[in-house]
Formats: C-alpha cells, sequence, structure tokens
C-alpha cells in the first residue's frame, strides 16, 4: 500500500472526498517538490491535458512544468539485451553495445551542446514570463487602485 | 396542458446522444404528469451531415405523438463548417455571420411552420447549440423553455445565443453548475430557472458477471460514450498507459461506445474496445470497474457517472468540468484529478483501498436513488412547469 493509500481514514459515517481529494493533492505536491514526478513520461502523458488547460488559469505553471521534465536529451546508458538467446544472441548485443559506444562518441558533444541550449531556452521564457507576469500584476493593482479613487 | 419538445433527432433505443435521451425523458415524464404532449423532430439521423433519412410524418410512441419534418435542403454546409471553426477557435464573428451559421446548420422551416400555426401552451426545446432549436425558441420566446444541455465553451458566447438565452419564458438546467454557468454568461431573471435533468430507474447487478462472460480477470477502468479528442478519450488513454510504466501495476482499460481510439503498441492486450452494447451488458461492465473514469471537460450532466453509482463503482473525473466535479463532490461517490500526478495517486488509492471504493460507490448510489429517481425529477419537473 503506498503512502497516499495508507493515511486516508474512512470514518463510520462515510468518505468525504473533497478531503480525500485535498490529501490526495498535498501528497502529490510534496512527491513533486521531492521531484519523483520529474521525467519526460509524464510530460508526454500530459500534451492531451495542456490542451484541456489552455484557458485555464493554471496552464501556465503546467506547461513549464511539461517543459521541465521534457527539455533534456536523455544521453544517458540504458540496458542493451537481445531477445534472442545463445552464442548468436551474445555477439548481437556485443554488436549492438559498440555501435551504442561509437555513437555516444560521436554524438555526445551535439546532445551536451542542444541539451544546454534548451536550459538556456527555457530559463529565458520563464524569466520573460515571470517579467510579463510581474508587470500585469502591477497594472492591474494600479487600475484597481485609480478605479477606487474615481468612485 | 399542451406541450411541444423541440429537438432535432428523436432519441432511439441505442442512441448515444445524451441531450437525445434526455429530452425525451422529460416528454414521457411530461405525459405522465397527464399532459398532451407532441414531439417534433427531423428526418435525420446523423448529427453531422443532417440527410433525411426517416419518413416525414407522424405516428404516435409513449402517449405522445411524434412528428418528424425535412430537414430544410440545399444548405450552405461549406459556410456552416467555415463559421462554426471560426468560432470554435475563440474568432469573434459578425453577426451575419452568425445568422448564417445558425440558418446554415440543422434547420426544418416546415417545422417552425407547425409550431407558429399551433396551439402549444409550452414550447421545451433542446440542447441550445443547433439553429433549429435556436428558430424555435424565437418563434414563441414567451413560451418557451429551454433545455440548453449548457457547457462553457466559445459557442456559449456567440451573440445570437446571447440572445436566444436572454429572450426565453425560462429554463431546465440539469445542474446547478449549469445553472450559475448560465447565470454567468448572460443577463437572466433569477426565477426563470430550475434544475431538472433526467430520472434513472435504479437497478441491482453482479458485479462478478462480466469477467466471467468475458474472461477479463485483471483490474480495469472504464469509459462509455462517444470516443473523441472533445471527451478527453486520447488523455486517458495516455494516463492509463503512464500509470502501467510507471507503476508496474495490472490495470485494464475498457470502453464501450462509438469513435475511433489510437491505442499506443504498448497497450494493445490491455485495451478492450466493446464497442455499442445493451443496456445490460453495460451495466455489467460498469459492475465490474475498479472505477468509472470521465475525462471530458465539456458536461452538463453525466449519466453514464450516475448509472456507475447505481451499477457499485465510483468515479474519477477531470477537475476541470464543473459538472462532473460538482456530481463527484455532492454524491461524496467519486474523485478529480487535474493533471497526471492526480490521476496517479487517485488511481492507487482506488486500487489499493477496496473499502473506500465500496463506500464512495454506496454513497453514490444512495445520492442517485434520492436526487434523479424518476420520480424525485418528475416532481421538480412538475413544479417547473406551474411556476416558470
Amino acid at each position: 500500500m503506498n503512502s497516499v493509500t495508507a493515511s486516508i481514514k474512512i470514518g463510520a459515517d462515510g468518505i468525504d472526498t473533497e478531503k480525500i481529494v485535498e490529501e490526495i493533492k498535498a501528497t502529490v505536491a510534496k512527491k513533486r517538490a521531492a521531484g519523483l514526478y520529474d521525467e519526460a513520461r509524464i510530460a508526454r502523458a500530459e500534451k492531451h491535458n495542456l490542451v484541456t488547460l489552455k484557458d485555464d488559469e493554471t496552464f501556465i505553471q503546467q506547461y513549464f512544468l511539461c517543459l521541465r521534465q521534457i527539455s533534456q536529451v536523455d544521453i544517458n546508458d540504458f540496458e542493451i539485451f537481445e531477445r534472442r538467446g545463445g552464442i548468436f544472441g551474445y555477439f548481437l548485443t556485443k554488436i549492438k553495445k559498440s555501435i551504442w559506444s561509437l555513437l555516444k562518441f560521436y554524438t555526445y558533444r551535439m546532445w551536451s551542446q542542444q541539451n544546454q541550449i534548451n536550459s538556456l531556452l527555457l530559463a529565458a521564457i520563464e524569466t520573460v514570463n515571470e517579467r510579463n507576469q510581474q508587470e500585469i500584476d502591477a497594472l492591474k493593482a494600479r487600475i484597481k487602485e485609480l478605479e477606487t479613487k474615481d468612485n | 396542458m399542451k406541450l411541444a419538445f423541440v429537438c432535432p433527432r428523436l432519441h432511439e433505443p441505442g442512441t448515444v446522444g445524451g441531450a437525445e435521451t434526455l429530452l425525451y425523458s422529460l416528454a414521457r415524464d411530461a405525459v405522465l404528469l397527464g399532459h398532451e404532449v407532441e414531439f417534433l423532430t427531423t428526418c435525420a439521423r446523423n448529427h453531422y451531415s443532417w440527410e433525411n433519412e426517416l419518413q416525414e410524418g407522424s405516428f404516435i410512441r409513449d402517449g405522445m405523438t411524434i412528428r418528424r419534418f425535412h430537414v430544410n435542403r440545399n444548405r450552405d454546409t461549406d459556410a456552416f463548417f467555415r463559421i462554426q471553426e471560426m468560432i470554435s477557435r475563440g474568432e469573434k464573428v459578425q453577426e451575419s455571420a452568425e445568422e448564417k451559421w445558425l440558418r446554415q446548420g440543422v434547420n426544418s422551416d416546415t417545422l417552425i411552420d407547425y409550431l407558429k400555426n399551433s396551439d402549444f401552451e409550452r414550447v421545451v426545446a433542446g440542447p441550445y447549440l443547433f439553429g433549429l432549436v435556436e428558430a424555435a425558441c424565437m418563434a414563441m420566446p414567451e413560451k418557451t423553455l429551454l433545455v440548453p444541455c449548457l457547457h462553457d465553451e466559445h459557442f456559449a458566447r456567440v451573440g445570437k445565443i446571447k440572445k436566444m438565452f436572454e429572450s426565453v419564458r425560462g429554463f431546465l438546467f440539469n445542474t446547478e453548475p449549469e445553472m450559475a454557468l448560465a447565470h454567468k454568461l448572460y443577463d437572466l431573471r433569477p426565477q426563470s430557472s430550475a434544475v431538472v435533468a433526467m430520472g434513472i430507474e435504479p437497478f441491482d447487478v453482479d458485479p462478478a458477471s462480466f469477467a466471467r462472460k468475458s474472461g477479463i480477470a485483471t483490474d480495469y477502468v472504464l469509459y462509455s460514450g462517444r470516443r473523441e479528442p472533445l471527451k478527453g478519450t486520447p488523455l486517458l488513454v495516455d494516463y492509463i498507459d503512464c500509470f502501467r510504466e510507471r507503476t508496474g501495476r495490472y490495470l485494464d482499460l475498457v470502453m464501450t461506445g462509438s469513435g475511433d481510439v489510437d491505442i499506443p503498441p504498448s497497450m494493445r492486450g490491455n485495451f478492450h474496445d466493446l464497442g455499442f452494447v445493451t443496456e445490460e451488458e453495460k451495466r455489467e461492465v460498469m459492475a465490474g470497474a475498479v472505477a468509472f473514469c470521465h475525462p471530458s471537460v465539456n458536461e452538463s450532466l453525466s449519466i453514464v457517472l450516475l448509472e456507475s453509482w447505481l451499477a457499485g463503482t465510483p468515479a474519477l473525473v477531470h477537475a476541470k468540468s464543473e459538472v462532473l466535479k460538482w456530481q463527484c463532490s455532492s454524491s461524496n461517490g467519486g474523485l478529480w484529478f487535474s493533471n497526471y500526478p492526480e490521476f496517479e495517486a487517485m488511481m492507487l488509492f482506488l486500487l489499493d483501498r477496496p473499502d473506500a471504493v465500496s463506500t464512495m460507490a454506496k454513497q453514490g448510489r444512495a445520492y442517485t436513488v434520492e436526487k434523479y429517481a424518476p420520480e424525485a425529477v418528475r416532481a421538480r419537473f412538475a413544479a417547473a412547469l406551474m411556476e416558470i
């Protein structure tokens, strides 16, 4: 049983789903802060949800979250295996591993540069958005102040 | 009272359109309440082409006279789809374009002429989005009760639609959030609205029967209805695929209804498309599911959610749908997610806590029996007809 499900109590008079949703959201927020959802797989699963949320006020935060999860090209090693066994499978695995080493050697510079570019672009977009948001908030506050004065 | 119901298509058994089912159900309730009822509809079956496929004429069914009229011929469908596309993108269109969009959509001049030349005391029309419904509302607005099935979408902000809402006598809404949305978007009199919805006969079903008949013994999530991006089905497929990969848990996805679904190779063998099923089969599939998942954000009332509670299954819905979220929170029969991590955590909760699943399902069932029993809905409808 995972930590979310274990902590939730069910009373004799039933369940308050509002409370369960709040508890689950709080647990998810903690896990998110700990980086447990930082993976490209989740960003890919969210592609249709971003369309759903496009008019929502949380859209930009969700969008940046997905962008952060997916912006880095995965250049780590991965397990290379061959479903065919025996001596043929053994040699095929060796060949695949050699090809991967060569590819990694020749393309590492390109990948790492691409990751640097992606990081810089993301940081720039986030900064621009933050500045714009601050400006919008300040203008909204000013309009409200002027409207209060007029009334 | 002599009542006319106007709906572009007639509900037939097995029809997936919820609005048609709702209008027909209200018409049947009106008959049971002792009113004289005529149901005015078109000869169309297909809600994309609006081809006149059925015979024009009238017949008696369920104690009411059903009259079918031809859809206007020579519609400029290119212009209709062009303007519709612009509106759906949120573009502002001119009044003349709005008029063209309404007139070139589904319409029937013969039906409207019949309506104008009859002596109906009330006209009940819906859903809001069709040219025919707008024409019926504007033909005798002082007598019309609109059943809007309203969603928060760009079409709801079209000038002519706003005018229609602000002209009619009153409204029969499906839920409180739908009513609140209408009052937010339009300038409506508070006493013009009532929440009526649709009655559902309670039923009992064996939760083990689907597994027995289908051989699907793994836990599964169910979706029933039209499969299309607007209903959120691609999101559900992606989420279940990601859930299986990340958690390593066995969880299948079962769908009933119509429409294409794009299934990734990693999900093949764990996705079961049952297509159209009978009511009894649908109830059995619902009863065996861990949860009924409704990922749509555009609903005015989810009948399938109520049915799944009657079948003893809790719901999992998208929080962006005010209505579905409201149904789950007011019944305490389901949970709502905003993103994948929340979906994953809620799904794990549902899989690992059968005690919670059972309690939520019981609460959902009790709520449905109390609020949506046919007698309760009929009483609300009778009161609305008297008071509005």
